[in-house]
């Protein structure tokens, strides 16, 4: 499982996004993520204009310098994502190969009865 | 007499085909009964279309023509006059648009697979230990997405009310998928489904081959596994999902797969999968001999 760097990237620079719960400039940026790593500016800036365009990064300036922030929460961001793997929109979900997909309460009593049953067998 | 075949496979065939118990026990074998019925059902619509648009010219003459145009398409193409072309034509074209269609389903499936994982790389973290990446969210789910950049992806939920058995299991399940190329399948028969609306054995190929298709990755997950963890990983997961609305009457595909992990199921009869397995080499071959034998 390869994730490609500059994906990477942009997963680190909303990372410290949604940590700090604020915009931030890229030399902000830049200097948290020295800490783990070198990166050069210009990556950093141009990773984020990414982002910008994508509208997952919300750009505004602040007297001469750009501040980026992130349009939704990680929770938000984590809730849209998942809507469209556990949302009911068949089309949507049919292009993820997922384990179970649609479920009622008579199901899980269903396969309740048949564990009870399995187990029953199994001690005799 | 064709139009008698059509029907058959086109309503009769996937009504019986549907119920029969075997295919829950050779989930594989079964799809590749519907991938072949529906290969034949397109054979005898373009020799039927055919016929519609030569109806003087003898059905062997078509059935030659047909296969005469799959191999040397272009000669056909491009040779004789405006009418002759048109004719050879009307089967060249039904013939190529389930293909159509199946480009375009998988060319959508995977640009909603690519953008999923666009969003899913900015929050999933990796777990190196699972050989699946994790997404903070409380349901607890499963899924993978299948392709070149292949992932598994679990939800924190997942891992914290599964055991790790249970989770290994699950696991193995949507490797299956992956190794299996299930999504290239799945695109097929929802290509089917396009290319004839309405066609009574594209949509029970369709509905029937999804569960099918989990059966077989269940078969493979449960290989060297207790298959009781795999059928209390579906309770589980089941159970954490808002219960969609009570739609379903009898037993659900769910409830089904459980069983068949509780209670393995015997291979069917050996006759009944020399039979299956013939009808699969002949189904599209059957429409050409009906053409050519006696009418």
């Amino acid at each position: 499982m390869k994730v490609k760097p500059l994906g990477s990237l942009e997963a680190e620079i909303l990372d410290r996004l949604w940590t700090w719960r604020r915009p931030a400039t890229v030399r902000e940026l830049v200097d948290d993520l020295n800490l783990v790593r070198p990166v050069a500016y210009t990556t950093v800036k141009t990773v984020a204009e990414i982002l910008a365009r994508k509208g997952i990064l919300h750009r505004v300036k602040r007297g001469r310098v750009w501040l980026y922030e992130a349009v939704l929460t990680r929770e938000q961001h984590t809730a849209t994502l998942m809507l469209n793997v556990l949302g009911t929109s068949r089309d949507r979900s049919a292009a993820l190969a997922q384990f179970l997909r649609q479920s009622t309460a008579d199901d899980v009593t269903a396969i309740k009865a048949l564990l009870r049953e399995h187990d029953a067998e199994a001690e005799r | 007499m064709l139009a008698a075949y059509a029907g058959i496979v086109g309503l009769a065939v996937p009504w019986s085909l549907r119920r029969a118990r075997w295919t829950y026990q050779a989930p594989g074998l079964a799809i590749g009964l519907w991938s072949g019925l529906l290969l034949s059902f397109t054979v005898t619509f373009a020799l039927l279309l055919h016929h519609l648009a030569a109806p003087r010219e003898p059905l062997h003459d078509g059935a030659l023509r047909l296969l005469h145009s799959c191999t040397d398409a272009d000669a056909v193409l491009y040779s004789g006059p405006g009418s002759d072309t048109a004719q050879a034509l009307a089967p060249l074209v039904v013939s190529g648009w389930p293909l159509v269609c199946g480009a375009v389903a998988l060319g959508l499936a995977r640009f909603r697979r690519h953008s999923h994982a666009g969003l899913l790389d900015l929050v999933a973290r990796p777990a190196p230990d699972l050989d699946a990446v994790v997404v903070d969210h409380a349901t607890p789910a499963a899924y993978c997405l299948p392709g070149r950049a292949h992932r598994v992806v679990v939800t924190r939920g997942a891992v914290v009310e599964l055991t790790a058995a249970e989770l290994q299991a699950v696991l193995a399940h949507e490797r299956a998928h992956i190794r299996g190329r299930h999504h290239l399948v799945a695109a097929m028969l929802r290509a089917f489904r396009v290319a004839f609306p309405g066609l009574p054995l594209a949509r029970a190929a369709y509905e029937h081959a999804t569960v099918l298709l989990e059966m077989a990755a269940d078969d493979r997950a449960r290989r060297g596994r207790d298959p009781r963890d795999l059928a209390s990983a579906m309770c589980k997961i089941a159970a954490g999902r808002v219960p969609g609305a009570g739609l379903a009457a009898g037993k659900t595909a769910v409830v089904r797969r459980a069983e068949r992990m509780l209670h393995p199921p015997q291979n069917p009869h050996p006759v009944t999968m020399a039979g299956a397995g013939l009808l699969i080499l002949a189904a599209p071959l059957l429409p050409i001999l009906f053409a050519c034998g006696p009418r």
